[in-house]
């Protein structure tokens, strides 16, 4: 500025000095006009390039695909050949080819007769056709001339076309020896319309027969091609070669590449850059690397993959679904992959990552327990139930009994409020106060009769609803053990040890770390535990101690370990349970680790435990809200007798009572001893150390605020503690919980770093596999980083603040591992509900047919119970018994529980029924308990009640089964069916007795009928009695060849010792007919690797025969279907009669045959009159004892 | 050693510029979100205000003084004035008297044309409009704002009522703008930079415009998660929590110890707070209204504190021509607006005034 005001000071002096060229006129400004024109030149020019390219980046993308991707079929063009050819030399292709081109073979002479024919046909046609049509022509213009003429003209042509049609013309017909000379015929126009119609019916008759010839041949071509269609690793070279016209031909835009769902409003366009998808080659990215195929692949190639499960995109049509709708993420973006893949800060869905993919499934399939395919949400489901997730946070279809039995309570009080109402009222209306009109008291009996009506109907309701909360109550269960029991179970010093350390005791164990209270763990986080949280824990210890039952539970001694072990590890305790320490146990996740019991818990306890998990040590009254006593039923006259079928109600007040244990952990039926042996097996295992000194468990007002604390941190929730058994859950709900905005997920102070990727636990750090540094500066700020950080440090969002100690989080640490982590994660990300779903309500996983329904109701209770730790109920799936060490000898494979993939189609729903109830098969139908057990419109149940009157007559008279095991010094409540498997007693395992309520008895069964797509309902076909003829037949054949009897148990305890399959007396009551029948024929098609021998009929003609050498001769001279006659003659088997075909056949106590062994005895045995009776007089009183052990309250013999 | 030939404006300006940078050297915590807010696409435009707003300030000073003092000499030398027309370029013998638009002035135009064509093309091309994804309607972001160029009404909603501020301001303010040139009787200062000239049109426009932007400057820069005030540089946390208790002027009167010494409690009460709200406003106008008589009639050269109104003759001729209804337009505008804003903002940011007005219709 100063400058300036130099200048001007001195303007009027400096003027002549100055350039007399006035710089506004002179100055030229072609230079910056020419670099502005340059500039502006340039800026058009790249803006046509961002138009074109720049906010187009697919266009790049898509060239690259087209490029690779040709570069790539190119490559393997010359290998599909030999893949081709590869199939080619299949022996099935090469049958298949065969039967093709025998079949082509056989009508080939016919065809080349017919073609010949044809061919004749032809020239015939041919040579008429002109003649023919030229006569046509012009007797066709001729008659018309005749119709516009009249008189005299018309009588002209008339007659002119009389003349045609006599006219005859020349004709080169062709010779019919087929010499290929003519021979010329005059014909006149009649003759040649006859010739020409005939010769053309002729060929088409001769076609038509060409084509019913080929039939054949042609399907067997089109079988073949498939075949090699469906049999080709990658491709044939002329498909190839159709790709690669497509990928020269691509359309490098949006549209045709876009999918459009008008119906649910799903616009996708991933396909735009993501071009392989859908490609019918399995991409790699290796196939697809920029520098040729086999290379390193880059980001691009990752990218142009195709699908990883295109079994899923086979359900799941892209043309019907879109993507976006299972991956989320924002479809039609395309100009960038942040914004394509919704990451952008306001897309409400961004894309799942990969390894929470099935996120995307629990959205359309939250109703499901199980989901095919969806592994990694299927262990998030049974993490979030097993673990006690639910304890504290409700989740829609989760643990809904409790919330059932909550509702129908409440309905029940209601009602009988307005019962207690209605009462009131009748009395009023029947005691008519003075001076009431006759007309107004007469209105008022009226109303009260009425009132009557209306009580007795809500009377039954109850009775419903009662009714209902029973098997509720039956059904409910808790993820932790009852703390009523804590003083009869539990070492006094061992409780505040677990409180402050549970996974130190037991790693891995269900109980969650209480980082409020626990001793602080080394967690990379600096430890909140509270100031009081010494104090903390010696209060819910003392809570805990004072409140529960104190009892005095018999004694028992110590028994075998080597036995023990031996039970432990055969009977199925390791399905659930696992054993050993950290490094090498074995056995199943389902339920805790034993290792470590003996140090914990009382032995007397422990053996009555096993024993019977569901006995309860008292019964707890809903209505009164506290356990019953032996002196409740005393007032009442009662004996002091619980349980779910006949003594379910208070004796105070009628209310269904709290019964049993609420464990899913079954009754095994063991013996008293055997539980004592198991027990002792445990406890041999480790014994309890020093412990501190626990006098503060008797201080009043620790336990008070013990009180306070199991509120506030929600114990009762996986615990049943008395005091708290009305106790709501106590944290949030979770069903929508991925659908919360972003916004209100509290990330409390580490906001901040959550959006800058700071992780304080470093649960991505990079690991070996990918060692990108840059993973871990990812941000964190969505809800995948919510749930894992919470549900890996429950305390991470208190970190930093100032809070009061009541409003402190109180979710403790659970113990997870990475992949358990990942699976709840995906499993909370996916929980969006209807609302924040991006797919309308109406393409939800709704199954309408029953027998959908059928599958995922049974699916909740399959899992429950984890049915899968023994059982096999799907193709491929490994139960956790299949693993164990135990059973990987072939002799052990044959002692694994059934599998179940089948069960529908084999047994009878009724069966099953019964079955499940009572697995022992023990129980005796008598009219009143049928009352009691099922009010489903099944037919008569057999009841197995664990304490009933029924059974405690079975301990004063025992069974011979149960004799064999004596009760020695046994004071623990005997139980039926004890140590008895009621369709495989060759089994080590035991199938349980899960005390399932007639609710689940009925899913379980609906769901193994629905599994193996069965019919609903089940009406069994009458079978055919059996002539006496039939029933010799069938007896020969069943003796001769391979004794059936031989491994199917009968009934003698010293055969049945050696047996390894189900006793044929069962087969009537159990087995459909129809899979009975296909089970003969063939039954390692139905379950591979079984013992039972394959081979034993031949298809002869249209009905199958035994498949003997020498068969018995009036096998031979029975001339309907073999097998179809046994199975009629095994599901009308009747003791009587298997004595009989014993009395026939007497089988020695035999090892027990292997398959191969199976099939080399093929000799009848000819045992001898003497054997014979002997072996009757034998067998018969076992055969009596096997009808015993159904009537277990029947004393033997009767 | 070199002289440093510095003058005392640039010192000015350079020592301005180093006290900017310590101060934000020592104040900002957070660089990262300082730059997410500025390099917002939405929020260019105010971001190089910031920068173009002081050098075209600067720009057109400097012009007006050049000019200033080009009239002063021709103020006092008539036979020069009669030559020297021409002012960014002063005349000298052997030029053209006057110099034709075409094409001197339209090919400089042109230039301009281009170079802005290039810099929309660029900016375009660089920064796509700042479209996002579809609304929640469940879900409001938050903090919610307006468009840059609306944030300066959206920040006055903190000081007045939805009605005032949303309404009648804008009103107020577009009408005033429109009235301006009918209640200008200046003759002088068309068509070219000039301060002295137009001392008092100038200071109110700059004024006017200068409090705009910094409204919009508080509302991009300032206000976070919830409104809250963030100083630049500091994280917006969304879990911030502040104490903020407005009251209205009546209550804060009636509740003071003052207020309850002399037994104003029924300030609180209608219809006295009406009554005094109104007396309160109609004080600040007449107030306001001398406050703008003083601005433009006082001579700042002669200003001491011995004589606080020294006339100014210019502004007093000008003062002679303008009518009385030209006059109270300046003043009602002049009050309600560019007096009534920063004056409302300072009881509100300083003292937590809420209103000082309640009425039942609006609130003031």
């Amino acid at each position: 500025m100063a400058d300036s005001t130099k200048d001007n000071e001195s303007l009027v002096k400096k003027e002549p000095e100055l350039p007399v060229k006035d710089p506004i006129v002179s100055r030229s400004t072609s230079g910056i006009m020419l670099l502005c024109a340059l500039l502006l030149t340039l800026s058009l020019a790249w803006s046509l390039y961002d138009e074109a390219f720049g906010q187009r980046p697919w266009k790049g993308m898509q060239q690259q695909f087209v490029s690779r991707y040709s570069k790539y079929l190119k490559s393997i063009k010359s290998r599909a050949g030999e893949t081709e050819a590869q199939v080619k030399q299949d022996p099935e292709y090469q049958t298949l080819d065969a039967e093709a081109q025998a079949a082509t073979e056989k009508v080939k002479a016919d065809i080349a007769e017919i073609d010949q024919k044809v061919t004749q046909a032809q020239r015939k046609l041919d040579a008429v056709t002109d003649p023919f049509q030229n006569q046509r022509g012009k007797l066709t213009v001729i008659n018309y001339d005749a119709e516009i003429s009249s008189g005299k003209a018309k009588e002209k042509h008339l007659k002119d076309a009389q003349e045609w049609r006599a006219k005859a013309v020349d004709v080169d017909l062709p010779a019919d020896d087929g010499s290929g000379k003519t021979v010329t015929q005059k014909m006149n126009y009649a003759q040649l319309e006859k010739l020409f119609n005939d010769s053309r019916d002729e060929k088409a008759r001769l076609l038509g027969q060409k084509a019913d010839l080929l039939k054949e041949p042609t399907e067997l071509a089109k079988k073949r091609d498939d075949y090699l269609k469906h049999h080709m690793t990658g491709l044939g070279p002329t498909q190839i070669d159709g790709l690669l016209r497509k990928m020269d031909q691509f359309d490098y835009s949006i549209l045709p590449h876009q999918i459009s769902v008008n119906e649910f409003n799903i616009v996708d366009r991933c396909e735009v850059c993501h071009a392989g998808i859908r490609e019918p080659l399995d991409l790699r990215p290796e196939d697809l690397a920029p520098d040729g195929p086999g290379k390193k692949p880059d980001s691009f190639a990752r990218a142009f993959v195709s699908h990883p499960n295109k079994e899923v995109l086979q359900i799941h049509t892209p043309d019907r679904f879109g993507c976006s709708s299972c991956h989320w993420g924002n479809g039609r973006a395309t100009t960038s992959d942040v914004k394509g893949h919704g990451r952008h800060k306001f897309w409400l869905w961004p894309m799942f990552e990969k390894e929470n993919t099935e996120a995307g499934c629990q959205q359309c399939h939250a109703k499901d327990r199980v989901t095919q395919g969806a592994e990694t949400l299927n262990l998030g489901r049974d993490l979030f139930s097993q673990r006690g997730c639910v304890g504290c946070h409700r989740y829609e279809g989760f643990d809904h009994e409790a919330d059932s039995l909550a509702a129908t309570r409440q309905s029940i009080s209601q009602l009988e409020d307005q019962i207690t109402a209605n009462e009131k009222q009748i009395r009023l209306d029947e005691n008519p106060t003075e001076g009431t009109s006759d007309e107004e008291a007469q209105k008022m009996l009226a109303q009260s009769e009425s009132l009557k009506v209306t009580n007795s109907i809500l009377a039954a309701r109850i009775d419903q609803l009662n009714l209902q909360s029973k098997y509720l109550m039956q059904d409910q269960k808790k993820v932790g053990p009852n703390l009523k029991d804590v003083r009869l179970k539990l070492r006094k010093e061992w409780v505040p040890q677990w409180l402050a350390n549970p996974q130190g005791f037991r790693p891995g164990t269900k109980m969650p770390t209480f980082w409020r209270f626990a001793e602080p763990m080394d967690t990379g986080m600096p430890p909140l535990r509270d100031k009081d949280g010494q104090e903390q824990i010696q209060a819910i210890a003392a809570y805990l101690w004072q409140d529960s039952f104190n009892g005095k539970l018999p004694e028992q001694q110590r028994g075998d370990v080597a036995h023990g072990k031996d039970l432990f590890e055969t009977r199925g305790c390791l399905a659930c349970h696992s054993i050993g320490d950290e490094e090498n146990k074995i056995g199943g996740t389902f339920a805790a680790n034993l290792q470590k019991v003996g140090e914990k818990a009382n032995f007397d306890y422990i053996v009555r435990w096993i024993h019977n998990p569901r006995e309860r040590w008292a019964p707890y009254c809903p209505k009164e809200k506290r356990d019953l006593t032996e002196d409740d039923y005393k007032k009442h006259n009662l004996p002091y007798e619980f349980d779910t079928e006949l003594h379910s109600r208070c004796p105070n007040d009628g209310a269904e009572l709290q019964v049993q244990n609420m464990t899913v952990m079954p009754n095994f039926r063991l013996s008293e001893t055997d539980a004592r042996d198991i027990a002792t097996y445990l406890f041999s295992l480790s014994s309890p150390p020093q412990y501190a000194d626990v006098s503060f468990m008797d201080s009043p007002e620790l336990r008070e605020k013990g009180q306070a604390l199991i509120k506030q941190y929600g114990c009762a929730g996986c615990h049943e503690i008395q005091g708290f058994e009305d106790e709501q859950r106590i944290g949030k709900e979770l069903t929508v919980e991925g659908a919360t905005p972003i916004e209100r997920l509290d990330f409390a102070l580490l906001t901040k770093n959550a959006e800058e990727g700071i992780d304080p636990l470093k649960l991505h750090a990079p690991s070996e596999a990918t060692p990108s540094a840059k993973q871990e500066e990812k941000p964190w700020y969505n809800h995948k980083g919510f749930f894992e950080h919470k549900i890996t440090e429950p305390s991470i969002y208190d970190q930093g603040k100032e809070k009061d100690p009541k409003d402190r989080l109180r979710m403790p640490r659970p113990f997870l591992t990475p992949e358990w982590r990942n699976a709840l994660t995906t499993f909370l990300i996916g929980s969006v509900g209807a609302e924040g779903a991006n797919v309308p309500q109406s393409l939800f996983y709704n199954p309408e047919d029953t027998r959908r329904q059928d599958i995922q109701n049974g699916w909740w209770v399959v899992k429950k119970y984890n049915c899968m730790g023994c059982h096999q109920l799907q193709v491929g799936q490994r139960s956790v018994v299949m693993d164990l060490p135990f059973y990987q000898t072939p002799e052990g494979k044959d002692l694994l529980p059934p599998r179940l993939s089948s069960e529908g189609a084999r047994v009878d729903p009724a069966w099953l029924l019964k079955f499940l109830h009572d697995p022992s098969l023990s129980g005796e139908k008598t009219a009143d308990q049928n009352a009691a057990i099922d009010n489903a419109a099944q037919a008569a149940k057999p009841t197995s009640a664990p304490s009933s009157s029924a059974a405690n007559t079975a301990a004063a008279a025992p069974s011979p089964a149960a004799a064999n095991a004596p009760p020695t010094g046994g004071h623990l409540k005997a139980q039926p069916g004890l140590d008895r498997n009621g369709v495989r007693p060759y089994l080590k395992f035991r199938m349980p007795t899960f005390n399932f309520s007639p609710n689940e008895l009925q899913t379980l069964v609906r769901f193994f009928m629905a599994m193996s797509g069965q019919q609903e309902p089940y009406i069994k076909e009458p079978l055919q009695p059996l002539t006496e003829q039939e029933k010799l037949t069938a007896r020969q054949m069943f003796t001769s060849g391979t004794p059936c009897l031989k491994c199917h148990i009968t009934g003698d305890p010293t055969h049945d010792a050696k047996a390894i399959a189900p006793n044929f007396l069962l087969a009537g009551e159990r087995l459909k007919p129809e899979w009975t029948f296909r089970w003969l024929l063939d039954p390692s098609q139905i379950s591979p690797g079984t013992a039972m021998p394959t081979g034993l009929f031949r298809k002869e003609g249209d009905r199958w025969v035994v498949n003997l050498p020498n068969p018995p001769a009036s096998a031979n001279e029975y001339h309907d279907d073999h097998a179809r006659l046994l199975v009629r003659y095994m599901m009308l088997l009747t003791p009587d009669e298997q004595r009989r075909l014993l009395a026939t056949a007497p089988v020695a106590p035999a090892p027990a045959a292997t398959p191969a062994q199976k099939a080399q005895i093929r000799s009848k045995n000819k045992g001898g009159e003497t054997t014979l009776n002997r072996s009757r007089r034998a067998r018969r009183p076992a055969l009596v004892d096997n009808r015993s052990l159904r009537t277990a309250a029947r004393p033997a013999g009767m | 050693m070199a002289k440093l030939n510095l003058s005392k404006g640039k010192l000015i300006t350079l020592g301005v510029l180093v006290v900017l940078a310590l101060f934000l050297r020592w104040t900002v915590q957070d660089w990262h979100q300082l730059w997410t807010i500025s390099s917002a696409p939405d929020n260019i435009p105010i971001v190089a205000m910031l920068f173009l707003v002081p050098i075209f300030t600067w720009m057109g000073i400097r012009q007006s003084r050049a000019n200033d003092r080009l009239i002063a000499q021709l103020e006092t030398d008539p036979a020069l004035a009669k030559t020297h027309h021409r002012k960014a370029e002063p005349w000298r013998p052997g030029w053209a008297r006057e110099i034709h638009v075409w094409p001197y002035l339209v090919r400089i135009e042109f230039l301009v044309t281009v170079i802005v064509t290039v810099i929309l093309f660029v900016w375009s091309i660089l920064l796509n409009a700042p479209l996002e994804e579809p609304a929640n309607p469940n879900l409001t972001m938050n903090p919610s704002k307006a468009p840059w160029y609306f944030l300066g009404l959206q920040e006055m909603l903190v000081y007045f009522d939805p009605w005032i501020a949303g309404v009648v301001m804008p009103s107020i303010i577009m009408v005033g703008l429109m009235v301006f040139p009918y209640v200008d009787s200046n003759p002088l200062g068309n068509g070219y930079y000039t301060l002295k000239q137009r001392r008092f049109a100038v200071g109110m426009f700059g004024w006017g415009f200068l409090m705009w932007i910094l409204l919009i400057v508080i509302g991009t820069f300032i206000r976070g998660p919830g409104w809250i005030w963030f100083w630049p540089g500091q994280t917006w946390d969304h879990n911030a929590v502040v104490f903020d208790k407005n009251v209205d002027l009546h209550d804060w009167i009636a509740t003071s110890r003052i207020g309850k010494t002399l037994h104003l409690g029924f300030l609180s009460n209608n219809p006295a707070k009406f009554i005094f709200g109104l007396l309160v406003v109609s004080g600040f106008y007449v107030l306001g209204a001398l406050f703008f008589h003083w601005l433009m009639t006082v001579d700042f050269k002669r200003l001491s504190l011995r004589n606080w109104f020294p006339k100014d003759a210019f502004e007093q001729k000008l003062l002679a021509r303008t009518s009385v209804l030209q006059y109270l337009t300046f003043q009602f505008f002049a009050v309600s607006v560019l007096l009534a804003m920063p004056v409302k903002l300072i009881l509100r940011l300083a003292l937590t005034i809420k209103y000082v007005w309640v009425t039942p219709w609006f609130n003031i």
